[in-house]
C-alpha cells in the first residue's frame, strides 16, 4: 500500500514537472510580453526592466531559472501588481476557492449518490422521470445563467420574506457560501446522478443482489450493505478529476458572486500576460489535480478491496 | 404452531410442487416459462431436474425462493408447500424465513455470485445474524466453522478474505458454506458445477453428498449433466418446454426411459464405456417458441415417433411403475406404436 502511493507520489511530480514546462514555453511563445502594454516605454526602460525582471536572458537560462525557483516552491512576483508575490495572491484566495469547492463537491457528492439511487429505486416511476428531467437541466444549463437566476429568486425571496434569509453576493459567513457553492456543484450533481443510476441499476441485476435475497437478507440491508458500496465506485473514480474541475473552474462562478477566489485572478493574469501569476496558478491547479486524484486512488483502494492487492 | 407442523410432517412429503406456472410480461409478448409443473421432495433425498437451456428449470426453482422478479414475472397458478404449508409468495413459514433458513441456494457462477465488497466471512456470517439473532463475533466464528466444514483449508485466514482471492472450486465451497449456515431442510443447486472444471466438479458434488448425509437435507439439483444426474439424483424430473416429460427414480429414468426426449438426451451424451460406445445423436431442431406453445406436445416436431395426435392435443401423463411417470401419447392405451428404444408399462 505505501509502495503504491509512493510509485503515485512519483508519477505525480512527473506530471507536475511536465505541466510546468509545457506552460512555460507555451508562456513564451505568445506574442508580447509582460511589458507590452498601452504606456509609451523608451528602449532604455525597456532594456532596464528585461534586464531586471531576468527576461534579456536566453530562454534555456530563464527556464533553468523557474525550475530552480520552482523546486523551492517560490513563484516569483507578479509583474503587473506592483509587489505582489505570486505565492501571497495563492495564499489569500485560494483558500477562499477551495472552501467554495470543498462545498461543492460535498453537495455534488451526497446529491448525486441519493439522487442517482433514488432514480435506480424508483426506475421508469415518476420520482425518476422527475429526477432526470432535472438532471438534463442541470447538465445544459450554463453554469452562470443558473448563477443569475438564483441570485435573481434569492433577491424576491429576501423581498417576500422581508428580510435576508441568504445573501445575494459576497463573502464572509457560512451563509454566503451555500448558494455559489449549490450552483458550482450542480451540472457536477447532475453528472454523477446519471452515473450513479446507471451503475446502481447494474448492481440490482447483479448475480451477488440476486445470492443475498436467497439468504433472506431484507431489502434496506440489501441496498446499504451489497448494492450501495458496490455502485459507488464508478462516482468515486470521477470524483478526484471532479473536484478538481470544481475548484479550479469556479471563477465563472466567483465573478457572478463577488466572490475573492483565486480563479479571477487566473483569467486577469491571462489577459494581462502576467508570466509569474499564468505559471504560478497554473502549475499550483496542475499539482492540486495531481494530489486529488491520487488522493482518490487511494480512497478508492479503501473502498474496493481488489484494487488494494493489485497495484 | 409448532404442534401442527409436527402433524403435517409425518407422511407428506418434505416439498410438494404441483401444477406450478410462470409467466414472464417481455416486449415481445408474454412467455410461458413454465406451464404445469410438479414434483415433490423427501428428506435426505436429492432430486435432479434436468433439461436443455430455457426449458425453465431455473425459474421453477426460483419461483419457489420469490426470487423471480415481480413484474415482470407472474405466479398464474399452482402450489408449493413445506411439510404442507404454502411458500408460494410468502417469505416465512411457521414463523421461519424462508429464503436462507429453510431453504437455501447456490448458483451457477460462483465468481459473481459473492459480494466483491466484502469478505467471505461476513457473507457467510449474514444469514446467521439475520435469523438466528447472532451477535457479528459469533456469526463470523461460526462462519469460519462452516468454512472448515466445507473443507476449505486455513478457513480462520481464508474467513478474512475477499472473493477475488478464491479459485472457482474455493468459492463454489464458501457458496454452500453461506447456504447452509442456518441448517435449512432442502439445498436448491442451481447448475452448481457448470462453471467449474471437471476435477473441481467431482469434489464439490461430494462434498454436497457428505453434508447431506451429515444433516439429512433435501436437495434439489439443476443441471442439464445427465453425468451429474447419474451421480447423484435419487429422483429424476426431465423438464422440456416448461413442463416435466418424464419422472421417476433415478434407475426408472435412465434404465426405463420412457419418453422420447429422455431418450434423445441419452443418446446425446458422450460414455466411456467401450461396450456402449455409440455415436452421438444429436436433437434435430430446436424447442417450441414459448412466447405461443404448442397446441400439442412440445417435443412434437424433433420427436422421432409423433403421430398425428401429438401436434393436436396435450400428452397426459401415463404411470408406469411405482411413481414413474412419462406424458407421452405413445403410453396411451390407444396408441399402437411401440418403439423399442423406450421403456413401456406390460414390459413389467
Amino acid at each position: 500500500m505505501w509502495l503504491y502511493i509512493l510509485k503515485r507520489v512519483l508519477q505525480g511530480l512527473l506530471t507536475v514537472w511536465f505541466i510546468a514546462t509545457a506552460t512555460f514555453f507555451a508562456m513564451h511563445n505568445v506574442p508580447g510580453d509582460p511589458l507590452t502594454n498601452d504606456r509609451a516605454m523608451t528602449e532604455t526602460t525597456r532594456a532596464n526592466l528585461e534586464g531586471k525582471y531576468g527576461l534579456d536572458q536566453p530562454i534555456t537560462t530563464q527556464y533553468l531559472i523557474f525550475l530552480r525557483n520552482l523546486a523551492r516552491g517560490d513563484f516569483g512576483i507578479s509583474f503587473v501588481q506592483e509587489n505582489r508575490e505570486v505565492n501571497d495572491i495563492i495564499r489569500e484566495h485560494f483558500p477562499v476557492s477551495a472552501i467554495l469547492g470543498v462545498l461543492a463537491v460535498v453537495f455534488a457528492a451526497t446529491g448525486g449518490v441519493l439522487f442517482g439511487a433514488l432514480t435506480a429505486l424508483y426506475r421508469n416511476r415518476l420520482p425518476d422521470y422527475l429526477i432526470m428531467f432535472l438532471v438534463i437541466l442541470g447538465i445544459s444549463v450554463p453554469s452562470f445563467v443558473v448563477a443569475a437566476l438564483s441570485q435573481l429568486s434569492l433577491v424576491s425571496l429576501n423581498t417576500l420574506v422581508g428580510f435576508t434569509v441568504l445573501p445575494v453576493a459576497g463573502w464572509g459567513t457560512v451563509m454566503h457560501m451555500l448558494v455559489p457553492a449549490l450552483v458550482l456543484g450542480l451540472s457536477t450533481m447532475a453528472y454523477l446522478t446519471r452515473l450513479m443510476r446507471s451503475s446502481m441499476l447494474e448492481v440490482t441485476s447483479s448475480d451477488y443482489v440476486r445470492t443475498a435475497k436467497s439468504k433472506g437478507v431484507p431489502p434496506t440491508r440489501i441496498f446499504a450493505r451489497h448494492q450501495l458500496r458496490n455502485a459507488i465506485l464508478p462516482v468515486v473514480t470521477v470524483l478526484g478529476p471532479a473536484i478538481a474541475a470544481i475548484t479550479t473552474g469556479g471563477f465563472v462562478v466567483e465573478l457572478v458572486f463577488a466572490i475573492p477566489g483565486l480563479g479571477r485572478y487566473f483569467v486577469e493574469a491571462v489577459q494581462q500576460l502576467d508570466y509569474t501569476v499564468i505559471m504560478g496558478t497554473t502549475v499550483f491547479y496542475g499539482a492540486f489535480l495531481v494530489f486529488m486524484v491520487i488522493l482518490v486512488d487511494v480512497v478508492y483502494g479503501f473502498i474496493d478491496p481488489r484494487v488494494r492487492l493489485d497495484s | 404452531m409448532k404442534a401442527a407442523e409436527d402433524n403435517v410432517d409425518s407422511g407428506t412429503p418434505l416439498l410438494t410442487v404441483e401444477n406450478l406456472q410462470v409467466e414472464f410480461d417481455t416486449y415481445g409478448g408474454t412467455v410461458q416459462a413454465v406451464r404445469g409443473v410438479s414434483f415433490s421432495v423427501d428428506q435426505g433425498q436429492t432430486l435432479a431436474i434436468v433439461g436443455e437451456s430455457g426449458c425453465g428449470k431455473s425459474v421453477t426453482v426460483q419461483s419457489i425462493m420469490g426470487l423471480i422478479p415481480m413484474p415482470p414475472g407472474r405466479i398464474t397458478a399452482g402450489s408449493a408447500r413445506l411439510r404442507g404449508h404454502e411458500i408460494l409468495g410468502r417469505s416465512t413459514v411457521g414463523g421461519k424465513e424462508i429464503r436462507g433458513a429453510e431453504i437455501g441456494m447456490i448458483f451457477q457462477d460462483p465468481m459473481t455470485s459473492l459480494n466483491p465488497t466484502m469478505t467471505i466471512g461476513d457473507q457467510i456470517a449474514e444469514p446467521l445474524q439475520i435469523h438466528r439473532g447472532y451477535s457479528a463475533r459469533d456469526a463470523f466464528t461460526e462462519a469460519i466453522r462452516l468454512l472448515e466444514l466445507s473443507k476449505i483449508p486455513e478457513a480462520e485466514k481464508r474467513a478474512r478474505q475477499y472473493p477475488f482471492e478464491f479459485s472457482g472450486g474455493m468459492l463454489q465451497r464458501a457458496m454452500i458454506a453461506m447456504a447452509l449456515s442456518c441448517k435449512p431442510s432442502i439445498l436448491i443447486a442451481d447448475e452448481p458445477t457448470t462453471a467449474l472444471d471437471v476435477t473441481i466438479q467431482a469434489q464439490i458434488l461430494d462434498l454436497m453428498q457428505e453434508l447431506q448425509k451429515e444433516t439429512g437435507m433435501a436437495i434439489i439439483l439443476i443441471t442439464h449433466d445427465l453425468g451429474v444426474v447419474a451421480r447423484m439424483a435419487d429422483e429424476v424430473a426431465v423438464m422440456y418446454a416448461g413442463k416435466v416429460v418424464e419422472y421417476g427414480s433415478a434407475d426408472d429414468v435412465f434404465y426405463r426411459s420412457a419418453h422420447p426426449y429422455t431418450v434423445g438426451l441419452k443418446e446425446a451424451m458422450p460414455t466411456n464405456d467401450p461396450a456402449r460406445q455409440h455415436e452421438l445423436k444429436p436433437i434435430d431442431g430446436s424447442p417450441p417458441d414459448l412466447f405461443a406453445p404448442p397446441a400439442g406436445c412440445g417435443y412434437c416436431p424433433r420427436c422421432p415417433h409423433a403421430m398425428q395426435i401429438c401436434s393436436d392435443r396435450q400428452p397426459q401423463g401415463h404411470d408406469l411403475h411405482g411413481h414413474h411417470s412419462a406424458s407421452c401419447w405413445l403410453h396411451h392405451a390407444q396408441s399402437e406404436s411401440r418403439p423399442e428404444t423406450l421403456f413401456f408399462k406390460d414390459a413389467h
